[in-house]
Parts: C-alpha cells; structure tokens; sequence
C-alpha cells in the first residue's frame, strides 16, 4: 500500500461543499444536509462526496439509529477527518494570498 | 375522485423514483450499489415534494454514471463503515484516485493531442497547399548547341517538276492607234538663218523664238456643289471656319482622274474632309484646263473657303 493520494480537483462545487463542512468541522451531514446547505444537485454532490472520501478528506458512517423505531431509514453521515480539514484549510486560505492550492 | 388521482399520481410518481434510484444504485460499481442506493433512499426521504424527489433520483442516476467513470468495475473494494468519532484516516479500502486520474488524464491528454494534431495539419495544408505562391518564371539557360551545317544550294538534290528553261511566253504585240494630234512642242535648236530666229544682242546668248501655249487653268465649273451643302453640322455649332486647299486630278470632261487630296489643311480636319467630300462630288463639274483653247487633263489646286455668314 503506497501513500494515499490526497490532492483533489477542485471546483467551485467542491469548494461549496468543503465550506459548509467547515462551518462546523466537527458536524456530521448526510447528503441532504449538503444539499439544503449549498444547493448542489444530487448528481454532482454525491460524486464530490465520494471524491473527497476517497482523498481522505471526509470519513462517512450510517447513522445509528433503529429504522423502525425512527421510522426511516438510517442515513449516511460524512465528516472532516483532520487531514481534510488542514487541506480545506489551506486551501481557502490560499484565497486569501490570491493562489488556489 | 380527485384525491384518488393525486393519490394514484403520487404513488406512480413515487414508485418510479425509487425505481430509479434502483436503477441507479445498480449501475454503480458492486461494491457502493447497496451503500448508495441506501444512502440515496434514506436522503429521498427529506425531500417534500414528488417533483423534487424525481430530480432527485434523475441525478442519483447521473451520479451513478460519474461513479462509474471515476471507478471503474473491479477496482473498487467495499466501503467500511468507519465508526464515528474515530480520528483514523479516510475510508479505509476505498480506490485511490491516482491511477484512475491517471487514466483520465492520459484519455484527456490523447485527446487534446489530436485536437492539436488536427489544427497542426490544417495549418499545414493552408500553408502548403491552399496558399498560393506566385511562381517565378525562369528562362531557360543559353546553350551553344552545335548546329548541323546547312547544304548549300548546290549539294542540293535537284527538285522534282517540270523544267522551267522549256517554257516560253509568247506575248502578241500590241496595236495601238495613236491619234494624230498637232503639238507644238518648244524644243530650243540651234540658231539658224531662218526668217523667225530672233538676233540676240550681242554679249547676251542667243534667244530663240517659242511659241507660247496659252493655257488656262481649270476650276470649279458650272453645276459644281454648294460649299454649304458640305459644311459640317457640328463645325457649325462650334463656329469653325477656315479655307482647305485641295488638289484634284480632271479630264478633258471636267471628271476627277485620282482622288483628290488636301495640299493645305484648314487646322480644322472636319472642314478638311469636307472639302475632300466636296471635290469628290463635284466631279463631272469641274471646269477642264484648256491649252490653247483645248481642253488638256490636268493637275490644279483650289480653295475651299467655309465661312458662317454673320
């Protein structure tokens, strides 16, 4: 196992969504928190959540809770890992410098 | 009845939106179709409206369709849910982007070679091809070729035909009848003793006597055309006058022998030719010139005088 790739294209979509993360680092959104959040269509927010998932940016894991005590199904929750996190970080930070990291 | 239709509607509207997302889910690589078609059906749940949730699962299916590209079949492991509030890594077993974005970038990177290709080649044939150079003409180099010597007349092989030196041309004499006409020719002779020779003084050389020809010159006789039947219209407008000499050529009878010609021009080459037009219709009507009272053929000038009366 090499070292894990953790550079992302970004675009403004992406950038939407990495901002609505870091509103509060620490809070887990299912999906159609994002979308409420930043209006992004279903067909691009999913591929940028997997994206980022895959870049170590994000950590997802099923809501735990009963379906059938709540009466839904469980959802899927993704929050910033520290690394995603650092690389959001820097990378509107890099704004403010003029640069896109 | 109504609320049966909307019912009816909503339902229909409902089982094709998760019939979608089915869709969709299983289009998806193996290993994320039960985690996305239940994230996505779990997410569908939020959404208020029948309308909403089917652009929901429209772009569920257009997700399921970027997924694939970006994870292609078999390289894909299953995702693990991670637990939560775990400070690990990302999703462990997930495919790392690095070959994928290798790929698509080497199916980017052909692409935009060939797109450069193409305008390489245009460029090319415009250059080449379309563009249109002049071409300069060059004259063949001069070469001093030698000639083969050309045979002279008498290497030259006798040429086939009849013999000319056989043929001859037998012209009959002509017979002309030449009237007998009385002229007295001045021919200077040697001084004689005859009654009429004419005793110079002395010093001075010798006189003989001549005999005069009284000759009177000829001109445009009765009958001869009006000048201002021949004066151009449009030396008329522009107020042209002048006099043109012409030379004309009679008989005995008054009729022009050759054309005649302008010995003095007017300035004016309308009025010109119109006194050559005006010789010319005259013929017939010139008076002859006589020689002792006998008309002779002769040469004369005469003027053409156009004038506008004032």
């Amino acid at each position: 196992m090499g070292k894990k790739e953790t550079r992302v294209r970004m675009s403004l979509q992406t950038l939407r969504v990495l901002e609505a993360f870091l509103e509060n680092p620490t809070e887990q959104l299912a999906g159609a928190e994002v979308h409420q959040r930043c209006g992004i269509a279903s067909g691009t927010l999913y591929p940028i959540l997997l994206r980022l998932e895959s870049a170590g940016w994000f950590v997802s894991q099923w809501e735990s809770i009963d379906p059938s005590s709540a009466g839904r199904p469980r959802r899927r929750l993704y929050r910033l890992t520290s690394t995603g996190l650092r690389h959001a970080s820097e990378v509107f930070a890099s704004f403010n410098r003029g640069v896109l990291a | 009845m109504s609320q049966r239709n909307e019912r009816s509607k909503h339902a229909a509207l409902n089982s094709a939106t998760h019939w979608l997302i089915h869709q969709a889910a299983h289009r998806a690589p193996e290993t994320l179709s039960s985690r996305l078609e239940e994230e996505w059906l779990a997410d569908l749940e939020s959404r208020s409206t029948a309308l909403s949730a089917l652009r929901f699962a429209v772009g569920c299916c257009w997700a399921s369709l970027v997924i694939v590209n970006e994870y292609p079949r078999g390289r894909v492991p299953a995702a693990s849910p991670v637990a939560a509030g775990s400070a690990g890594g990302p999703a462990s077993g997930f495919f790392t982007p690095t070959e994928r974005n290798f790929r698509y970038f080497s199916l980017r990177s052909a692409t935009l070679f060939l797109i450069a290709g193409l305008h390489a080649a245009l460029f090319y044939g415009l250059i080449t091809t379309l563009s249109h150079t002049p071409s300069i003409a060059v004259p063949p180099r001069l070469q001093n070729q030698p000639v083969a010597p050309v045979p002279r007349a008498k290497d030259l092989p006798p040429v086939a035909g009849p013999d000319l030196k056989d043929w001859t041309i037998h012209v009959p004499k002509p017979v002309i009848d030449v009237p007998k006409m009385d002229i007295d020719v001045d021919v200077p002779g040697e001084p004689t003793d005859k009654p009429n020779e004419v005793i110079s003084e002395p010093g001075l050389p010798p006189v003989t006597k001549s005999h005069l020809v009284q000759r009177l010159a000829g001109g445009p006789g009765t009958g001869f055309p009006e000048t201002a039947e021949f004066y151009p219209s449009h030396s008329i407008r522009l107020a042209e006058e002048g006099i043109s000499t012409v030379q004309v050529c009679v008989d005995t009878r008054g009729r022009l022998t050759t054309e005649p010609t302008t010995v003095k021009g007017s300035g004016i080459e309308r009025l010109d030719e119109a006194a050559l037009k005006l010789a010319r219709a005259g013929s017939g009507h010139y008076r002859a010139t006589t020689e002792d009272g006998q008309p002779v053929n002769s040469c004369y000038a005469f003027g053409v005088r156009f004038q506008l009366r004032k």
